[in-house]
């Protein structure tokens, strides 16, 4: 009797193991799947998406972006700039706490500032790149014990937002740790803090105060796109990312969830390269030519592309600037082959006896942007269509193409996405900040738009800078280095208990997410 | 026997050495590493900085030295991701890769034998062409195929496992937990049936097919046939006389099997998000963090090594015509 009785334990057992396994989360929890895991929580290293998404959460900052795209102030009660626009003094908010237990003070974020930007700990996330590179950032110093003044090299409009991409730590804490330590140790100001990181598995944060509705967020890493979506569907998990076009029926059928589309910031483009590298290549004395460029906007279908191959109808870019920030009198050019065709004939391209106008290189990533590869080949196809016989190249991103692109070798037609903003135009002109800037991958040097940036950029306002703003996107319209096509759809799968919005930005914001 | 573990061990090591330099070559081949831990406005001379702190400015001869110093002394860098010892993270990752693997080869040998046998004793019959069946759909569906669609299937259909996921039970052993970690092994061992079914499916075909070929050449030879004669009991003759020698080929194949199965887990732990090695070094040979990618490949290498060490010993063992 005693083997069959624990035999029959030993099912019982069993067959409750799906219910332990595959439970729904509680109501007071939600769970994001990621595509990719977090690397470290140390505020100066963060560099990805994925990682600075969870670390939003743990760590206030003096100004937060809002849904609609405005910059507002999140930890700072008065803001004060000098008349050179070189030194902003913040009067931060008065009974702050760390998650140390002590006063967040000026003093904590003074050195949250200074810390990335110490050279002996030569970090290399964000903040010390991107953030201090766009915003001149100099120094930090406290005022008093609720004041800091920040120091930048040069006036601008995108100041406040990249302050908004600082993240405030308490000074004790992080000077009693090694930079080992702080990687895997956040102590921060934010609505929620760290509980536990299985690495590889999941993150567990935990609320410790406002805002914020749901006591405990668990960001669940899923690497591959289809077993986020069955762990969405099966009710596992309230928010999946990068959902794959193939994959919104399955998930809008499955009565669980559905899926939530969002025109995002990333500008995908196609680069005409016109640097030096490409001399001698086919093409590429050709597209130097601004007739030329001009002309093969009219030679592919984005709306096309756009329905077909991301599954969701777009408009054409008309430039680099993220709607609604754009110049309000550009049209986004029409797919009109005849017309592009017409437009080489006149710019001095006409068909050869093989109907070839010229020939030129197209290259490209696989797998870095949503269907890219299709996209390329799409692109490489109504090329040729009007005369310009392209040859597509597709390359591994990391090791092959990235490097390419730093170097400026890539193209002459190149395929790009880059990330932009909602909250300043100049942000997303800042690609084009100089003609030797790391972003030019171009290598555009027309003077009327880099004179024009600087300008635009000692403004005091955006509303200032306007005129020439919308000067230098007519511009970017008719002769830029772009071949203008669309900003990237974003696409999140949403659990139907769950009463959440994306951003257009690629942030995972979850403080207003709630049950419905 | 000493001699041959120790002449073993010196090759030991040359094979690590050449691992190394190949991974080490392989990498610095792909582009310079530098690009993915400087900001995309990065000026040229922020470039040059951070390559100057990541070390990738010097003479590649000379940074291959300095890696060989250091791993004489265990150190393998801290990882240029993780911004820890790379090693740590590799020696976290291990535990799930080796629970992964190991089930699999339990799974891809245990089910073999069995299925191997009976479908040389019932040769030419529907049991032996459906486990033959089964062998060639083993052999023929990519493991990660297979991941997706038993987690479509038992995972999302019939909700009879866990789509995605991991209970860790070596690790807390290691931490000493051992009450932990028996308390979630029927957890652990259930996460585990998909990924293992993903992972040793292959291996266990080709193992079954080879025991059925193997046990068909020996259920023929004199000495079976002589048991026979002797009036020994026929599940008598299959397993003490029959089995003992056709499994031997399957016993040379265990410690490749192991390397196989460690290639394979790399496709399956990214499928269902097994937190393992083979996830690990994927993701790092993205970010081209060279020092995870360099312990990750010593350490399997040493214990794939190993295993085959132990699986020459327990050949010789097993088999007296073998003298080491």
């Amino acid at each position: 009797m005693k083997p069959l009785k624990s035999l029959l334990l030993a099912g019982a057992a069993l067959l409750a193991l799906p219910v332990l396994a595959q439970a729904a989360p509680p109501d007071n929890t939600v769970v994001v799947g990621l595509s990719a895991e977090p690397s470290t929580f140390d505020p100066a290293q963060i560099s990805s998406r994925d990682n600075a998404n969870i670390a939003k959460h743990i760590f206030a900052t003096l100004f937060t972006v809002t849904y609609e795209g405005e910059v507002q102030p999140y930890l700072v009660d008065t803001t004060e700039v000098s008349d050179d626009g070189l030194a902003y003094t913040f009067g931060i908010k008065p009974d702050l706490t760390c998650d140390d237990g002590e006063p967040l003070t000026a003093e904590d974020v003074a050195y949250s500032f200074n810390r990335p930007a110490d050279k002996s700990l030569a970090f290399t996330g964000n903040t010390p790149g991107f953030v201090y590179t766009t915003l001149g950032f100099k120094s930090a110093e406290v005022v008093d014990d609720l004041h800091v003044k920040i120091n930048i090299s040069a006036r601008t409009t995108l100041a406040l937002g990249m302050m908004s991409q600082v993240y405030i730590h308490c000074k004790d804490s992080y000077e009693k740790m090694t930079v080992e330590e702080a990687a895997a140790n956040p102590i921060g100001s934010g609505s929620y803090k760290l509980a536990s990181w299985d690495r590889g598995s999941q993150v567990v944060l935990e609320k410790v105060k406002d805002p914020g509705n749901f006591q405990t967020i668990i960001w669940r890493v899923i690497p591959e796109a289809s077993t986020r979506t069955a762990e969405l569907i099966a009710g596992n998990v309230d928010i999946i990312t990068n959902v794959s076009p193939d994959q919104v029926g399955a998930i809008d059928s499955s009565g669980t969830a559905t899926v939530s589309a969002v025109s995002g910031t990333r500008r995908i483009q196609i680069g005409f390269n016109m640097t030096d590298a490409m001399a001698g290549q086919p093409g590429a004395e050709e597209i130097k030519d601004p007739k030329v460029r001009f002309a093969l906007q009219y030679a592919v279908d984005v709306p096309g592309i756009c329905t077909q191959l991301l599954g969701m109808a777009c408009d054409r870019a008309t430039s680099l600037v993220n709607p609604p920030n754009g110049n309000p009198d550009l049209v986004p050019v029409p797919y009109d082959p005849d017309m592009a065709e017409t437009l080489l004939d006149e710019a001095g391209y006409p068909r050869g006896e093989d109907g070839v106008r010229f020939k030129i290189k197209l290259q490209g990533p696989r797998g870095r942007y949503l269907n890219d590869a299709n996209v390329i080949q799409a692109i490489g196809q109504y090329l040729t269509d009007v005369g310009v016989e392209t040859e597509v190249e597709l390359m591994e991103w990391a090791s092959v193409y990235q490097p390419l692109l730093r170097t400026k070798e890539a193209g002459p037609l190149f395929f790009l996405g880059a990330g932009g903003v909602t909250w300043n135009p100049l942000y997303d002109m800042s690609l084009f900040a100089t003609p030797e800037a790391a972003t030019n991958y171009a290598g555009w040097t027309d003077e009327r738009w880099f004179d024009d940036y600087k300008l635009a950029l000692a403004a005091p306002t955006v509303e200032e800078a306007r005129p020439v703003i919308n000067r230098m996107l007519k511009l970017f319209y008719d002769e830029g280095p772009w071949l203008q096509l669309y900003f990237q759809p974003d696409f999140y799968g949403v659990s139907s208990r769950l009463d959440w919005t994306p951003r257009r930005d690629e942030e995972i914001e979850l403080f207003n997410a709630s049950l419905k | 026997m000493w001699t041959f573990i120790i002449r073993r061990l010196i090759q030991s090591l040359i094979v690590v050495l050449g691992v190394t330099l190949i991974t080490f070559v392989a990498l610095q081949m792909s582009g310079d590493p530098t690009y993915l831990y400087v900001s995309e406005r990065a000026t040229e001379a922020e470039i040059q900085q951070t390559r100057v702190a990541l070390g990738f400015d010097r003479p590649l001869h000379e940074q291959y030295l300095k890696f060989l110093g250091n791993l004489a002394q265990g150190d393998f860098g801290n990882s240029l991701s993780y911004k820890r010892p790379a090693l740590e993270a590799v020696l976290e990752a291990l535990p799930a890769t080796i629970e992964l693997t190991l089930f699999s080869m339990i799974m891809a040998i245990g089910l073999a034998i069995p299925l191997g046998v009976f479908a040389a004793l019932y040769r030419g019959t529907s049991v032996d062409g459906s486990i033959m069946t089964m062998g060639m759909l083993g052999q023929s569906i990519p493991s990660f195929w297979l991941g997706i669609m038993m987690i479509m299937f038992f995972g999302l259909q019939l909700r009879w496992f866990p789509i995605s996921g991991h209970v860790p039970f070596i690790m807390p052993l290691i931490q000493g937990n051992v009450v932990q970690a028996f308390s979630q092994l029927p957890q652990a061992l259930y996460y585990l049936i998909m990924p293992s079914v993903a992972v040793g499916f292959y291996s266990l075909s080709r193992n079954a097919r080879l025991v059925r070929s193997s046990m068909l050449e020996v259920l023929g030879q004199d000495y079976v046939r002589t048991a026979r004669s002797k009036g020994i009991p026929e599940w008598a003759v299959v397993i003490r006389h029959a089995l003992r020698n056709a499994w031997l080929p399957v016993v040379t194949l265990i410690g490749l099997e192991f390397g196989f199965l460690l290639g394979g887990v790399v496709v399956v732990e990214m499928v269902f998000s097994w937190p393992g090695i083979g996830r690990l070094v994927f993701n790092a040979i993205n970010q081209r963090d060279i020092p995870v990618v360099q312990a990750s490949v010593v350490i399997l290498a040493l214990v794939f090594i190993s295993l085959n060490l132990i699986v020459d010993l327990i050949y010789a063992k097993i088999d007296p015509r073998v003298k080491l």
